[in-house]
């Protein structure tokens, strides 16, 4: 009984954390600019929902991804449940880039490649943001 | 507006730092053949210690009579100089575009400071456009063309500011800003912004007549 009452209790904190989360994902509009010492610009806006809603997204090692020693990307990991300057320092290291420029290569690469969403400084990094609008508009 | 982005982005950038190198070669090439076919006799008396002299007191702010003459621009000249090549290649957008194409970075300005640096650019291109109208020994020599190559070295600066600011429809004004500065890169060795690669044969020139021939000091 006792056993049974502890494993409920973990799934609903499990379930507690993961909803968390989720919400968190929902409520995010810009991406964190914590691990950044001196930024210069504005944190870049991100709505995680609506951008993978709009770039017709499911998979979330698109973004998270994960790469093995050799620089070989591993297809059927993901690295959500990481933070990206886990393994993106502020600095380059070997040819890992560094998370500035992780970002910027992960968001405007595909930006690029798929000629849809924002590509230019200023319709990610926004001094002042639009009151509302999708993910990529600008 | 991504095929306009990768255009002016991609391919552009090429040929505009393609024709400004290989058009600065093209007008070395033209002007030592030229002055070698036409007036040798300049390379007998060509001396590098007065060259070195009197280029020395030139890129000094007063250290020749005629920069202390014009207090106000000499001041104005030196800082646009300086800004105008401090500016663009220390800028962090600069250098992050830079990095993410090749690996390759180093120190930026903050962009507080370089924001305040492109403003003295331009406050100093609307002091040379007064200059230009209201001075009539400057009024004298200067052709429509001047006003034009003004515009073109103003333009990066201007586009820059606002789409750094994002004032006025900024898709556009950062692509505005790109195409600036690239017809600025092309029309460096075309027009009388060939000052950059030239200024130091007329000044060596000028010093080595000067210090050789006529004996006296060209400062």
């Amino acid at each position: 009984m006792k056993k049974a009452a502890v494993s409920l209790i973990l799934i609903l904190a499990g379930c507690a954390l993961l909803m968390a989360a989720a919400a968190a994902q929902e409520d995010m509009v810009v991406v964190d600019p914590g691990p950044f010492e001196n930024p210069q610009r504005p944190p870049s806006t991100f709505r995680h929902e609506e951008h993978n809603l709009a770039a017709d997204i499911w998979e979330c090692n698109v973004c998270h991804h994960v790469y093995d020693e050799e620089g070989n990307l591993l297809d059927d990991e993901s690295s959500e449940d990481m933070r990206c300057v886990d393994c993106h320092f502020l600095e380059d290291t070997g040819t890992q880039p560094g998370l500035m420029k992780a970002f910027h290569l992960n968001c405007k690469g595909c930006h690029i490649k798929e000629a849809k969403g924002p590509v230019m400084c200023g319709e990610c990094h926004r001094w002042r943001q639009p009151a509302a609008d999708g993910p990529g508009a600008g | 507006m991504h095929s306009v982005y990768s255009f002016v982005t991609g391919p552009m950038v090429w040929v505009a730092f393609g024709v400004f190198v290989a058009g600065c070669l093209f007008r070395l090439v033209v002007l030592l053949s030229q002055v070698s076919r036409k007036e040798p006799f300049i390379f007998s008396y060509m001396n590098l210690k007065w060259s070195l002299r009197s280029i020395g007191h030139w890129i000094v702010p007063f250290a020749t009579v005629n920069w202390r003459r014009h207090p106000v621009l000499t001041v104005v000249t030196f800082v646009f100089h300086i800004c105008l090549f401090l500016v663009p290649i220390f800028l962090l957008s600069h250098i992050v575009l830079v990095d993410e194409a090749w690996s390759i970075s180093w120190a930026a300005l903050p962009d507080g400071l370089a924001d305040a640096l492109t403003l003295t650019v331009i406050a100093c291109c609307l002091f040379f456009l007064v200059r230009r109208i209201r001075s009539p020994e400057v009024k004298f020599v200067t052709y429509p063309s001047d006003y034009v190559i003004l515009a073109i070295v103003a333009a990066p600066f201007v586009t820059g500011f606002l789409a750094y600011h994002q004032w006025f429809g900024y898709p556009v004004m950062f692509i505005l800003h790109v195409i600036a500065g690239e017809i600025m890169l092309i029309a460096i060795p075309f027009t009388r912004l060939s000052h950059m690669l030239f200024a130091v044969f007329t000044r060596a020139y000028m010093g080595s007549e000067f210090g050789g021939v006529r004996k006296a000091k060209d400062w």
